[in-house]
């Protein structure tokens, strides 16, 4: 990179390393220094925190790998796992086709564009928050919107929050519903794919499912993985839904015991920090392996346009 | 109060406090602070609104005899307020004085963080409270706090609902649990199962501890283990469900846990005619049920092996091993425990007040069905109950493995026998760990 012509101007001198526009520099980039701090010491107290048995009152002990063998054996821990990965690999599919869907819906020029979009984006920015769980309670309530309108059609009320068989179907209707940030990425990628690809494709005689198989989905599989690998890792760490759904206890019979509501609990109830500290690392060992198990079949069907 | 004897005693102490604190936060620590004539305490506490009005009141009237001594208070709901305690513990700046919940009492007394009320005596005077009261706060011969008042689990009966349908109330002093169960059944037989007759939550530790003594066992013994049989837990379980099957109770699904307060719960909107609740939430339950609420015991105390019924607080208000200022958290808690004034202007928002002196005197400043309630807590004092030891350390994974066996009960997809068995053997790792 080294022009003489370049460095032989008087633009940047050596000297210029200590200039106050540096020192302004630095100052400006100060906060993100320190905002690393704030990312840094606690990411590598955590770390040393999962080998002792902190309880939050008193010094932390070196205890191993204890917290990690401990949690072979924690039921709950299983029960926290098997709810996080059903509710990841059943809401993220169904959630990501939702979004596809809709997107290739808006994507047809419809009128008004902007305020469907800014409709169906709307759940989403609301999907985690206390407001919008607390109204989910109630549209599913015994007495909700939801039974009512199977009472139409003559089916039985389902305790749709109480019953542990459905409470976490529930929440998975619930993150389905907010798809909206995929869909607008989705819809901002469809706009991408040259209209002439599908005159040609039309003049060729291909059916519109042919089109969607052999234009859109190839052109589009580098936003689908990468929406893939968003919506993995934010629902590996769940939280809030589960935590205001059963008011902080993960019930009906921890059916909605979301691995990081577990591991809250025991950090912050049982006073087990140095266990929820394993566990946290724990989660960031699965979601690496989900990510890195991604990026390898990734290189069967995601396409890059070169 | 203080007498000379003390004042010595608490001088010595005072020395030795400091010779062993190498940081200088033994008693009567914290020079700077008081050096600019000024003493900040911080004290933290759970509740609504309404609370913090009228604890702002008590402690106005502090501040206004201690001029030096200026209380910030911070409160909030009892959920998040566990982990916030835990975490301002964690981070080494525990609150002065604070509201302690029983099930953490020995999670924080175990671990040296709390402030023995034993090593500073003639302060706090607690010559006014009852046995039953001393005993709530005491882990072995420490005393890590004083009751923020009393309360007791009391049962409460609709009675418009009751005289609409024409069923008579049982006597509340010696009904038994089957009684219960007959008079739920007619109730809801009555009302062509628009009301239901009872609920009651089996997750509940306060309720199950009521029904343990009562077939004299303890929920943890002193040596700090669980003490409940399987056969117990499994009557325990099995009873509502045979309520439920005969119809007092309601079906599979019918409870939605939304929220905690008396306007959420099921007797306030009519579809329950009876339930358990603490009895100081009795003002609050009549409130909003229509002011027509019965007062009765638990069911099942004058004919069981032992009485089962126990006096117990919402919460202790106990000082942090650490604080700067423990001189003047002790006085703090010496108000709110022995001022008239300062309980007249809190009122039973956390009980009845744990000295038996300070309850009479404010008792005919309450509103009646605060009255009803306290009679019924001062009369629960003068019987001879059954003491339960303090919660041991882990102790809130017993709570936490009911509430999670509880539904599967509910739906039967554990009978009781077996959700017996796994309480007992999830409380046995909790307490062992």
């Amino acid at each position: 990179m080294k022009d003489p012509a370049v460095s032989e101007a008087p633009v940047s001198p050596p000297k210029a390393a200590k200039s106050p526009q540096d020192r302004s520099g630095y100052l400006f980039i100060l906060p993100w220094f320190i905002g690393m701090a704030f990312t840094i010491i606690p990411f590598f107290a955590s770390l040393y925190l999962a080998f002792t048995d902190y309880n939050l009152l008193n010094v932390p002990n070196w205890i191993g790998l204890e917290n990690f063998a401990e949690m072979f054996s924690d039921d709950t821990w299983w029960q926290s796992v098997k709810v996080t990965f059903v509710y990841t690999f059943v809401s993220v599919p169904l959630s990501l086709a939702a979004a596809l869907g809709v997107a290739m819906l808006l994507n047809r020029g419809v009128r008004g564009l902007p305020v469907y979009r800014a409709i169906f984006y709307l759940p989403s920015l609301l999907g985690g928050s206390v407001a919008l769980v607390l109204l989910w309670r109630y549209i599913f309530g015994l007495n909700g919107i939801v039974n009512a309108f199977l009472g139409f059609f003559g089916i039985e009320k389902i305790s749709w929050t109480s019953d542990p068989d459905y409470a976490l179907t529930t929440l998975i209707i619930l993150h389905i519903w907010t798809f909206g940030s995929p869909m607008v990425i989705f819809l901002a990628g469809l706009k991408q794919i040259p209209a002439m690809y599908y005159e040609a494709a039309a003049i060729d005689g291909a059916n519109k499912w042919q089109q969607f198989r052999k234009i859109t989905l190839p052109l589009l599989s580098p936003i689908i993985f990468f929406n893939l690998i968003q919506s993995l890792i934010s629902s590996f760490q769940t939280f809030t839904q589960g935590f205001i759904f059963s008011g902080g206890k993960g019930g009906p019979a921890n059916s909605t015991m979301f691995y990081n509501l577990y591991l809250y609990k025991q950090g912050f109830e049982q006073f087990h920090m140095g266990y929820a500290s394993a566990m946290a690392w724990m989660l960031l060992i699965i979601i690496a392996a989900f990510t890195g198990l991604n990026f390898l079949l990734a290189k069967r069907w995601v396409h890059y346009d070169n | 109060m203080i007498s000379r004897r003390d004042m010595l005693r608490t001088a010595g102490l005072t020395g030795l406090g400091l010779a062993v604190a190498a940081c200088g936060r033994g008693f009567g620590g914290g020079g700077s602070e008081a050096a600019s004539g000024k003493i900040e305490l911080n004290m933290v506490w759970w509740g609504d609104a309404f609370r913090a009005q009228k604890t702002q009141a008590a402690l106005d009237l502090f501040m206004k005899a201690n001029p030096g001594i200026t209380v910030k208070t911070e409160y909030q709901d009892s959920g998040p307020y566990k982990d916030k305690l835990a975490t301002r513990f964690a981070a080494g700046n525990p609150p002065d004085l604070m509201m302690m919940r029983m099930d953490s009492l020995r999670e924080y007394a175990d671990r040296k963080s709390l402030l023995n009320l034993n090593d500073h005596p003639g302060i706090v005077e607690t010559t006014n409270l009852s046995q039953a009261a001393v005993n709530l706060s005491k882990v072995g011969d420490a005393v890590y706090g004083i009751p923020s008042g009393l309360n007791a689990i009391g049962y409460i009966v609709n009675k418009t609902i009751t005289d609409q349908y024409g069923v008579t109330i049982p006597d509340g002093a010696t009904w038994t649990w089957q009684d219960l169960a007959t008079f739920a059944k007619e109730v809801t037989d009555k009302s062509g199962k628009k009301v239901y007759g009872t609920l009651v939550d089996p997750a509940t530790l306060a309720n199950l501890v009521v029904y343990v003594s009562q077939q004299g066992e303890d929920l943890f013994t002193a040596d700090g283990k669980f003490g409940v049989s399987e056969a117990t837990l499994t009557k325990w379980f099995q009873m509502f469900e045979d309520m439920r099957k005969e119809g007092g109770f309601p079906p599979a699904g019918f409870v939605e846990t939304i929220g905690s307060s008396p306007d959420q719960s099921y007797i306030a909107k009519g579809s329950i005619a009876s339930q358990i609740i603490p009895s100081n939430g009795f003002l609050g339950y009549n409130k909003v049920s229509g002011g027509n609420l019965v007062l009765l015991g638990i069911p099942g105390e004058a004919t069981a092996k032992r009485r089962g019924t126990n006096i117990g607080t919402p919460a202790l208000w106990s000082i942090a091993a650490s604080s700067k200022h423990p001189k003047e958290a002790l006085q703090l808690l010496n108000f709110l425990i022995n001022d008239v004034e300062a309980n007249k202007a809190m009122g039973t928002t956390r009980g009845v007040p744990a000295s038996t002196v300070v309850a009479d005197a404010i008792k005919p400043t309450l509103e009646k069905d605060d009255q009803v309630a306290t009679d019924y807590l001062i009369g629960l004092q003068k019987q001879t109950l059954v003491a339960v030891p303090p919660y041991p350390k882990g102790a809130s994974g017993i709570q936490d493995e009911l509430t999670a066996v509880a539904p599967e009960v509910e739906h039967g997809r554990l009978t009781p026998a077996e959700a017996a068995k796994k309480v007992i053997e999830a409380a046995t790792k909790a307490l062992s760990q």
